[in-house]
């Protein structure tokens, strides 16, 4: 009885095994992956990014796709643990034999998963804002669409001056990027001087209550907001309550519609944030809000929405649905001049034509260093009034 | 595709140690111990900076991680003596998770949450795929020598002992058993065993960062030994195997599910390992492999 309850499961686990090999026989489309945290801490942001990712690839694939093939998305789930995720990647890499792995969230998951894509020759495009990534050995594979940590840093201390405060206090949790933002934000701020002390909690608590008693100690006139976005819920009230009337500044990717219309219109009224912008009139933000059915689309999607992008259009410049295509050529149809084009599919008829793009997407320009970080980056500045998010100004 | 399933079979080798250590203390010795990532992570982190930053070779930086585990298995055992069942478990879960915040705040020590990149293999990466084949022969290698130890250690006297102090420890003491000498012994040796394979696993993958070492790891353990029999080195070892296969399966399963979209997948996936237990205890309580009676001696 025992024996044949063994090889029955054995039985079942290796026809399951079996089961893709069957669908691999047919044709020779391109295959892409994403892969966004779907469950756990990312589960806000990447199921949205997956479903704009496959919007854009099914709008190429009615055009006609790439280099006269279908486009195929495989979408994983990096659970935003880095050791599920090098097992997703390691499937999507062996086994789907993606030319390209877009999104990668958490920094922690970009880090692990970038040496397996390029000892593989898998592009590999991030979101994740962690300054240690860009500085891998990783030759060209990578790109990241979030500004560094250094500069955002920077923005966050200049704008506190601009609000006309000097002293500062920035909460964060532990996150690859709290140290350098911090750092970075002191700099600017000591630049004008000002001055600026640093808390860090723990994310997962229910209550921050002390923590915010120990900010407000240092009598701060402005409290910055480093959290994402459950955390900083829970934050955002125990300030309120501790009665706090400075002024308080965010990302706008923690602070976002859905946090707002989830808190009071008092807990919120006020808070500024500050988020990495396209320039006014992109085409890029718009077709990114149609696509998910919002006006205020999270940073991340807009971002991924470049990825796809970029990636598709480097593999037609390259002529090739390889990842080493997409590494040679994604400079090519990012930046250095051309016809300005906010879509793959506008791209692609172009690039098909024997045309130049230069490629602004919904995040930004989307110009890349050789170190694979955006070189140019304006930001978005915008104050929550009356329960909803009000544009001050872009630069 | 080979690539692949040789991956898998290292990953599924780094779990058959973690849940052979599990085994020890769990099935054998009954101490319920929930903070086994945190012991994975105490070996990962002693091994990559002894590796990384010391320069020491491979070999000394398992052997660190193998006493960096035994000395902190034994300070978790004999802090918590008069624990057992949900107040250990609690305790453990507790430490598993000081561990982590440590590895995230103490940055001279430890990298921060950037964690530890490129860490030495001891084998050349460049090898491509004998890379791989040359760390799937070495885990297999550790996990067989660590099976074999096990079974031996737990068919022994020593072994019986352990078993009477798990049914009733104060039965095993009327018997003249020193029950906590066992309990540290079995604990820390077990802590050791999942202290070495958190080195392996930052050798082979070359990255290790305190998100790494959630609790989710121990519960795929749990899960993996209660699959196989948690009485038996054999059954946690083959537990783990099962696991990876059929966590790596539900992948390609729910790709085959018509109309449901990557989010639906993923929860569906999350289902599939809850119902799998509950499927589990329902029809199989003790496992594939159920813990034997021993025959006295004639």
């Amino acid at each position: 009885m025992t024996l044949l309850t063994r090889r029955a499961a054995f039985a079942a686990g290796t026809a399951m095994l079996a089961v893709p090999s069957l669908a691999r026989a047919q044709g020779a489309p391109i295959r892409l992956g994403t892969l966004t945290p779907l469950t756990g801490a990312g589960g806000p942001y990447g199921p949205v990014m997956a479903n704009c990712v496959r919007a854009v690839i099914a709008e190429v694939n009615a055009a006609g796709g790439v280099l006269g093939r279908q486009v195929q998305l495989v979408s994983e789930d990096d659970q935003t643990n880095p050791e599920a995720g090098v097992r997703a990647a390691r499937k999507l890499i062996d086994v789907d034999r993606v030319a390209a792995i877009m999104g990668t969230w958490a920094s922690s998951v970009t880090t692990a998963v970038a040496p397996l894509c390029w000892e593989s020759r898998t592009f590999l495009a991030t979101v994740s804002g962690a300054d240690s990534i860009t500085a891998l050995p990783h030759n060209g594979w990578l790109v990241r669409t979030q500004p560094n940590t250094t500069l955002q840093g920077r923005k966050f201390g200049e704008y506190v001056l601009e609000l006309g405060a000097k002293r500062a206090f920035f909460m964060a949790p532990q996150t690859p990027f709290t140290q350098s933002q911090f750092t970075n934000m002191k700099v600017a701020l000591e630049r004008g001087g000002g001055s600026a002390d640093l808390l860090i909690y723990d994310a997962n608590k229910p209550s921050l209550r002390t923590e915010v008693d120990q900010a407000l100690r240092a009598r701060p006139e402005v409290i910055v907001l480093g959290g994402y976005t459950p955390d900083s819920t829970v934050l955002l009230r125990d300030i309120f309550r501790a009665g706090f009337r400075g002024k308080l500044l965010a990302f706008a990717y923690s602070v976002n519609q859905q946090m707002i219309g989830s808190l009071p219109h008092e807990v919120t009224e006020g808070i500024y944030t500050l988020a990495p912008s396209p320039a006014e009139g992109s085409g890029g933000f718009d077709r990114v809000k149609r696509i998910v059915g919002s006006d205020n689309p999270d940073p991340y999607t807009c971002q991924i929405y470049d990825h796809v992008n970029l990636v598709l259009m480097a593999m037609a410049a390259g002529r090739d649905g390889t990842g080493q295509a997409i590494r040679d050529s994604i400079r090519r149809v990012s930046q250095g001049g051309g016809e300005r084009v906010d879509n793959a599919v506008d791209g692609l008829r172009i690039v098909a034509a024997g045309g130049k793009v230069d490629y602004d997407g919904a995040s930004g320009p989307c110009d890349f260093t050789d170190a694979g970080d955006i070189s140019d980056c304006r930001f978005r500045y915008e104050q929550v009034r009356a329960g909803r998010q009000t544009l001050l100004r872009i630069a | 595709m080979v690539s692949y399933i040789v991956f898998l079979l290292v990953i599924a080798g780094i779990y058959a140690l973690l849940a052979q250590s599990l085994c020890l203390a769990w099935g054998v010795t009954g101490l319920v111990n929930l903070g086994l990532a945190g012991f994975f992570a105490i070996g990962a982190y002693a091994s990559a900076t002894v590796v990384k930053w010391g320069g020491a070779p491979v070999p000394l930086g398992l052997l660190a991680a193998l006493a960096a585990g035994a000395i902190a298995g034994f300070v978790v055992c004999v802090s918590t003596l008069r624990l057992r069942d949900d107040y250990l478990a609690i305790v453990t879960l507790g430490f598993a998770e000081a561990v982590r915040v440590v590895a995230s705040n103490e940055i001279w020590l430890t990298g921060g949450t950037d964690g530890i990149s490129g860490i030495p293999a001891g084998l050349p990466r460049d090898w491509g795929q004998g890379f791989h084949l040359a760390s799937l022969a070495a885990v297999s290698a550790v996990v067989g020598a660590v099976w074999l130890a096990l079974r031996r250690l737990v068919a022994s006297p020593w072994g019986r002992a352990l078993r009477a102090v798990r049914e009733d420890q104060v039965v095993a003491a009327v018997a003249g058993k020193r029950v906590t000498r066992l309990k540290a012994e079995a604990f820390a040796i077990s802590a050791a065993i999942a202290a070495l394979a958190g080195a392996l696993y930052g050798h082979y993958t070359s990255y290790i960062a305190p998100e790494i070492f959630q609790p989710l790891v121990t519960i795929y353990v749990f899960l993996a030994v209660t699959a196989g029999g948690n009485g038996r080195p054999t059954g946690a070892t083959v537990g783990a195997y099962l696991l990876i296969a059929f966590l790596e399966a539900t992948r390609f399963a729910a790709e085959v599910v018509p109309g449901v979209s990557a989010l639906q997948a993923a929860a569906l996936r999350e289902m599939a390992v809850g119902v799998a237990l509950i499927l589990l205890l329902r029809f199989r309580q003790r496992g594939i492999f159920p813990e034997l009676n021993q025959k006295a001696p004639a």
